[in-house]
């Protein structure tokens, strides 16, 4: 038994490490500082001041924190997919398939890199908030929002799992992608208050990772305690656990499909 | 140059527009940033800005419109180097007598062309979301400011490519270069809300020239000399890419065939 | 005036090696070669995978800058003359890349006219004359991702044709063909040398330049061990005999065992599915057999041949038996 958990933990460190590894083979620091810093920053303000220019400078702190946390997308859906469509393109899916290994740890071994990536973006765009757009954090509990910041950039990842294995079998990933990036830019709340919304597009935000997390990220920023925001962190946790879940089983329906109709190696 | 040389020109200009139409007509990348991406940000700006009423219709409309223009420009016409470089036919293209400039002027044009959809679709969606008709007040200076800012976009695309052509990893920082144009250009907002170094950057785009006369026309809110500034601007700043761009293509050109990158080895 | 002028001509590539610390290394891909063809000859390029050709077609054709020396292509400087040239020339690089695979083959051939300022009534005429003469007709209007490989190497036959040049370069035109598509190729190339024009070939098929080339450059390491016509570099190996053996698996210490004998010039092996042909040229000729079989002693021999040298083996002895 102890020895099923450390094999499995090792599986996991080996996935964190291999995708630790293909993500700074290709990157220079100049790729890092553009995709990093520079972009969530160009994101930031620019809906800020779209923000700022319809409902005025008190309501630049909406803006703000929606689009900051919302970069974690970009490493929980273009990371991670890349991560898991990576072994397709490199044609290693059909030998990995064919271990013994367990299939949750190994993919989330290379999720986990991720989500560390993602922690730092909000980070940095929250910085970058603070300091050119003057965003208050002085009633924010750091504990809380350390926590938020981390389950919603697991919870994206869980969506990013999911798009990954979509990708697995369609072709066109990028376009899978930018969308989900873009329509999350507007059912998340980031830069919509979701309860203006129409009913039906309430109930998409409901299911989509962020949505919660931003809400609590706002709050907490705003000066509710971590016993507030529990309601939305465990709902937005629970989310992500089930992105995984179904991500998980997707990607062991298509294992089954591609064995039985002997398409592994025609992806 | 004499009429020959100019008619020979002109058929290489179109003839790599249609090649380009030909084969973005398909592609899934292509549909996703003239259509998708503009109409997300059409419905956020709508979202956003839409208290203000409906005269802001056409307003955003035509902004988010010029997103798609700008974005399709800047991926689909930045990246057209660096796929022929994938596909293996840029060797070809730099070996061929007729200058690099003209085909990506014929690309860029296909580009421009298309995007313009993205603005027909967004003019859709606005009419839909605002349920009220939406209206250029001065269409026939609208018209000639489009026209204008078709040739100009095209003539920006120019100064794009070849710093494209120089380096395949200048690629990841298109995406950081997506909304800081939307901004600078005042495409969904006035630039006074930036600070006022930014000025200067914006008065050297001619996107942001674009949209202050697109945004005038549509809305009636520019005076007679605001546009005609306005089309001279335009009208210089694409003689001084056209210029720089064709120095900065010999020069990138120079240094690709010395580096050897015209080919993914 | 030569067609082609080379003189002391030199390309050096730089890479990095490494990921975080990365270190600069130089790679001399063409080293000091020197030639001159005359207009209206067919002239080969002929040398090992790695060795050059590819790299000094580049620089001929204007895709490459050298590093150091000169080249003049129809009189006219590679580096500071290109657009001079551009016209004048075609180039063959082949394979499956540098065609448009979403557009058919008039499609590709009509926009490749327009880039070289084909006249449209002449374009009209000379598509449908260029596709019959490469034999893709009656499949022109498909889309190119259909194709095999064959027929994208015809295709850029006939696009290199398009603009009727005077001067071609043929980069390994035969590869990945099959035999009956590589000679009808290999005829299609003599009749274009008939009509007038300057052809410069590569290949690493000994075979090919024998039969096409009237004279033959050998570049091994990015320099030329030997030029001259395929007579004379054949006269190089008079001397020597080949002693051919069919082998079955035999070890490398073997092989280096047999090449350090006093009697033996080069060895090179020719893996043949299950059998190796092992070729060993020395002047001892069948006087060296009977000394070849002990040190082949336990291991299982076939066929054993002795023969007169051809144009491979003297292409074998100049590239030092690493062919």
């Amino acid at each position: 038994m102890m020895r099923r958990v450390w094999l499995n933990l090792r599986l996991f460190l080996q996935g964190a490490l291999l995708s630790y590894i293909g993500l700074f083979a290709w990157l220079r620091p100049a790729t890092y500082l553009a995709s990093k810093i520079v972009m969530p920053l160009a994101q930031i303000l620019f809906f800020t001041f779209m923000g700022i220019s319809a409902t005025g400078q008190s309501n630049a702190h909406f803006y703000i924190i929606g689009n900051a946390v919302q970069i974690a997308a970009v490493s929980g859906i273009y990371g991670v997919t890349m991560s898991v469509g990576g072994d397709r393109w490199a044609g290693t899916l059909p030998y990995l398939l064919g271990t013994p290994a367990n299939r949750l740890a190994m993919f989330s071994g290379r999720a986990f890199f991720h989500v560390i990536d993602g922690i730092t973006g909000v980070l940095i765009a929250l910085g970058w908030g603070v300091v050119l757009l003057g965003l208050d954090l002085t009633r924010t509990d750091p504990l809380a929002l350390a926590l938020t910041i981390l389950i919603t950039t697991f919870s994206t990842s869980g969506l990013g799992l999911l798009l990954g294995c979509i990708s697995l079998v369609s072709l066109e990933t990028m376009f899978v992608n930018n969308t989900a990036y873009f329509l999350l830019l507007i059912f998340s709340g980031a830069n919509i208050q979701v309860s203006t919304m129409p009913g039906w597009m309430q109930a998409i935000s409901q299911v989509l990772p962020l949505t919660r997390g931003i809400a609590a990220a706002r709050r907490v920023i705003a000066g509710d305690s971590l016993a507030q925001v529990a309601p939305l962190l465990v709902g937005e946790v629970l989310l992500g656990g089930l992105y995984v879940l179904v991500g998980y089983s997707l990607f062991r329906w298509f294992e089954y499909q591609g064995k039985r109709r002997g398409t592994l190696w025609g992806f | 140059m004499n009429l020959q040389a100019v008619r020979m020109s002109a058929r290489v200009v179109v003839a790599a527009a249609e090649v380009t139409l030909r084969q973005n007509i398909v592609d899934a990348f292509v549909l996703f940033t003239i259509l998708l991406q503009p109409l997300v940000i059409a419905v956020l700006a709508m979202w956003m800005l839409g208290g203000r009423g409906s005269e802001n219709a056409i307003f955003v409309v035509i902004g988010s419109g010029m997103t798609g223009l700008w974005s399709s420009l800047l991926f689909m016409g930045g990246n057209s180097i660096n796929w022929e470089r994938w596909t293996g036919t840029l060797e070809l293209l730099v070996g061929q007598p007729s200058h690099m400039s003209l085909i990506v002027f014929g690309k860029n044009l296909a580009v421009v062309l298309q995007s313009l959809g993205s603005m027909l679709a967004s003019y859709a969606l606005a009419a839909a979301f605002f349920q009220a008709p939406l209206h250029i007040a001065q269409p026939l200076l609208f018209g000639v400011s489009l026209v204008l800012m078709v040739i100009s976009f095209v003539c920006f695309g120019l100064v794009i490519a070849p710093i494209f052509l120089m380096n395949p990893q200048v690629r990841h920082w298109q995406n950081a270069m997506e909304f800081p144009i939307y901004m600078l250009s005042g495409f969904l907002f006035p630039i006074a809300l930036l600070p006022g170094w930014t000025t200067p950057l914006s008065y050297l785009l001619t996107p942001y020239w674009a949209a202050r006369a697109l945004h005038g026309t549509s809305g009636g809110t520019a005076s007679s000399s605001e546009t005609l500034l306005c089309w001279g601007m335009m009208i210089l700043l694409a003689v001084v890419y056209a210029f720089v761009s064709r120095w900065l293509m010999d020069v990138m050109l120079r240094k690709a065939r010395a580096d050897a990158t015209l080919r993914m080895e | 005036m030569s067609a082609i002028e080379v003189t002391n001509l030199r390309r050096v590539f730089k890479t990095t090696i490494g990921v975080l610390r990365r270190r600069a290394k130089e790679v001399v891909a063409v080293d000091d070669i020197s030639f001159e063809v005359e207009p209206g000859e067919l002239f080969g390029l002929l040398g090992p995978n790695g060795a050059g050709k590819t790299t000094t077609v580049k620089m001929l054709t204007t895709l490459l800058l050298p590093t150091s020396g000169m080249a003049r292509v129809l009189g006219h400087d590679v580096a500071r003359q290109a657009e001079a040239i551009r016209h004048r020339i075609g180039f063959i690089f082949g394979g499956e890349r540098g065609l448009y695979w979403r557009l058919s083959a008039v499609d590709n051939l009509r926009y490749f006219a327009s880039l070289y300022q084909v006249d449209p009534e002449v374009t009209n005429r000379r598509i449908p004359e260029l596709l019959e003469m490469v034999g893709l007709a009656d499949r022109c209007k498909e889309r190119v991702e259909g194709y095999s490989r064959g027929m994208m190497q015809r295709l850029h036959v006939a696009r290199t044709l398009l603009h009727d040049p005077e001067l071609l370069f043929l980069d390994e035109p035969t590869i990945g063909l099959d035999p009956v598509g590589a000679r009808e190729l290999r005829q299609t190339i003599r009749n274009l040398q008939a009509a007038g024009k300057t052809i410069l070939l590569t290949t690493h098929y000994m075979f090919e330049a024998d039969a096409l080339c009237q004279r033959i450059a050998v570049i091994n390491h990015g320099r030329i061990v030997a030029m001259d016509t395929p007579e004379v570099l054949k006269r190089e190996v008079r001397d020597l005999s080949v002693v051919e053996l069919e082998v079955f698996g035999i070890p490398p210490a073997v092989v280096d065992r047999l090449r350090a004998l006093p009697y033996v010039d080069t060895v090179s092996i020719e893996n043949l599915d299950q059998r190796q042909s092992l070729r060993v040229q020395t002047p001892r000729g069948a006087e060296a057999v009977p000394d070849l079989m002990g040190m082949l002693e336990g291991l299982r021999v076939g066929r054993v041949v002795v023969r007169e040298p051809t144009l491979e083996d003297a292409y074998v002895r100049l590239v030092g038996g690493e062919a």
